[in-house]
């Protein structure tokens, strides 16, 4: 408690706290899950300045990010779907946007999947009676 | 008044949604080979079940998340992925055995070969998954499900020598002809019948289907711990005709047609049809729990949007994941494989995917950041802890067992 170094308010451990939490948008429905950060500040690799800025949270990462995370290796820069991290409006058991998810690219196969194969089954757009 | 109805018809579709095609077959066979004398490990699963259902709906309504976002959050990625690919693959078998159940109970009504009936079973399964709410689907199957209590009245019409049926419960063992490796192998099979993990799966993201608060955990604790149960005495009831009737003419269970023989035998054609629409009712109700939990573990982990308080267009991965999951149960069976050997393989598999399902569920439960104050208590964990063991045990002995003894044979 009497580290010096110790930020104000609360503090989270981005590998206990945000990988792998659910994110939901404003109205609550699901958009991914957090595959991966990107960090901003640092460069991979790079030996870090100690009187450096500390390094920020720039995106949540999702997609081609999870494959990666499991079997090594980095997806290329342009494969990356990205969440700015400025969206995010609240980080508790879950990780909520201060939007609508339909519209981000992190759900592109969800909108491809219902506007091309569920959609036009008959019912698909009907709520369950 | 109305909370006295939900309670007793949440009690009502859990005695019914117990029973599914891995208890109906494997305590039929059990019936007929060891008489009563496995009937202990129902009460042991059944207590289990109790005991992580309420654990899973507890979490769910506490914290607002299902089970399979609490693996992979806990898990990580890879262990969490190697989790799903497990328990997916065992639940897919279980998909299969249930429509192939649904099929042979078609038959039993009407002669028609099963395999006429899969495309029929499979499309019923998908239609009411597409278009029914989710309380509808559990109550009717459930209730209807109840009929499978002809069971329990055949036996008592059966008049059997109660003093030699409880005997057989009282001293558990193999009798003189059978090996000791089989019968433990068939307790292991009973246990994951009982113990289904598909159960918790269902359990806790039905919670979040119907938004659970922590104020409907009473009626939740109430419809396990009454209904459950007597879901086990019903299992009880299939392996005690068996035991009555098949057992003393040493008929082999391969069928359902001998499953329903004692039922036949004690009540006539009326009883037949009892159980038949019993029978009917729970594999198809299993089958729809099994096909919605596939969804459900995969939407889960990778964060989809799923539940079927959406429309299928708002939660179209999760859809597009059962759609093929049916598919693909409906071209293991037209292979011909015979839907009693799958639901065999089925339950002893489902023994081994226990831990992966049952471990996670035990850490999160006593976790503040997700359950406040509504951690497990001393009573709870130290149960909890003790089943965890049980059900490594019967993990780790399934494979083996199933190798040295043949599948049973």
């Amino acid at each position: 408690m009497n580290d010096p170094h110790r930020p104000a308010g609360r503090v989270l451990d981005a590998h206990l706290h945000i990988l792998d939490r659910q994110v939901l948008d404003r109205d609550g429905v699901p958009v991914t899950t957090v595959d991966d950060l990107e960090l901003d500040g640092i460069e991979p690799g790079a030996p870090i300045e100690p009187d450096a800025p500390p390094p920020t949270v720039a995106a949540i990462l999702t997609g081609p990010d999870l494959a990666t995370r499991i079997f090594g290796g980095r997806p290329p820069e342009s494969r990356h779907i990205r969440i700015p991290w400025k969206l995010v409006s609240e980080v508790g058991t879950t990780i909520r946007l201060g939007i609508t998810g339909y519209i981000l690219d992190a759900t592109w196969t969800e909108r491809w999947v219902s506007e091309h194969i569920i959609a036009r089954i008959p019912g698909g757009r009907h709520d369950p009676e | 008044m109305r909370r006295i109805f939900a309670v007793a018809l949440g009690i009502l579709t859990a005695i019914g949604g117990f029973v599914d095609i891995g208890d109906l077959v494997t305590n039929a066979i059990v019936g007929s080979r060891f008489g009563l004398g496995l009937a202990w490990v129902v009460l042991v699963g059944v207590v289990g079940i109790c005991v992580y259902a309420q654990m899973s709906g507890r979490v769910a309504a506490v914290s607002g998340r299902a089970t399979f976002e609490i693996i992979r959050e806990r898990l990580g990625p890879r262990a969490g992925l190697a989790n799903l690919g497990a328990s997916f693959l065992i639940n897919l078998l279980t998909v299969t055995a249930e429509i192939g159940g649904v099929a042979l109970s078609l038959q039993l009504a009407t002669s028609v070969d099963p395999l006429l009936w899969v495309p029929v079973a499979a499309f019923g399964v998908w239609i009411v998954i597409w278009r029914a709410r989710f309380k509808l689907l559990e109550n009717v199957t459930g209730l209807l499900g109840l009929t499978l209590i002809v069971f329990a009245v055949a036996l008592f019409m059966l008049s059997p020598d109660w003093g030699s049926l409880a005997g057989q419960a009282l001293q558990p063992g193999p009798p003189a002809d059978e090996q000791m490796s089989t019968y433990w192998f068939y307790a292991i099979a009973l246990f994951g019948a009982a113990m289904t993990p598909y159960e918790v799966f269902f359990f806790s993201s039905g919670a979040i289907e119907e938004k659970w608060t922590e104020k409907d955990l009473a009626t939740s604790r109430a419809n396990v711990l009454v209904g459950f149960p007597l879901g086990g005495v019903l299992s009880i009831a299939i392996a005690g005709c068996a035991a009555v009737v098949l057992l003393p003419a040493s008929i082999d269970v391969t069928s359902l047609s001998q499953v329903v023989l004692p039922v036949a035998e004690a009540g006539g054609k009326l009883a037949l049809s009892f159980a038949i629409v019993g029978i009917l009712a729970a594999t198809f109700g299993a089958a729809l729990e099994t096909t919605l939990s596939s969804g459900y573990t995969l939407a889960q982990y990778f964060g989809w949007s799923w539940g079927k308080f959406r429309r299928p267009a708002k939660a179209a991965r999760f859809h597009l994941a059962m759609i093929i999951c049916i598919f693909v149960a409906m071209a293991i069976l037209a292979t011909g494989v015979d839907p009693i050997l799958v639901t065999e393989y089925s339950v002893v598999f489902s023994a081994v995917a226990l831990p992966l399902t049952y471990l996670p569920i035990l850490i999160i439960a006593n976790d503040r950041e997700y359950m406040g104050d509504k951690v497990n208590g001393r009573a709870m964990n130290l149960i909890g802890s003790v089943y965890l063991v049980v059900i490594l045990v019967a993990a780790i002995a399934a494979i083996p067992l199933l190798i040295v003894t043949g599948a049973g044979s």
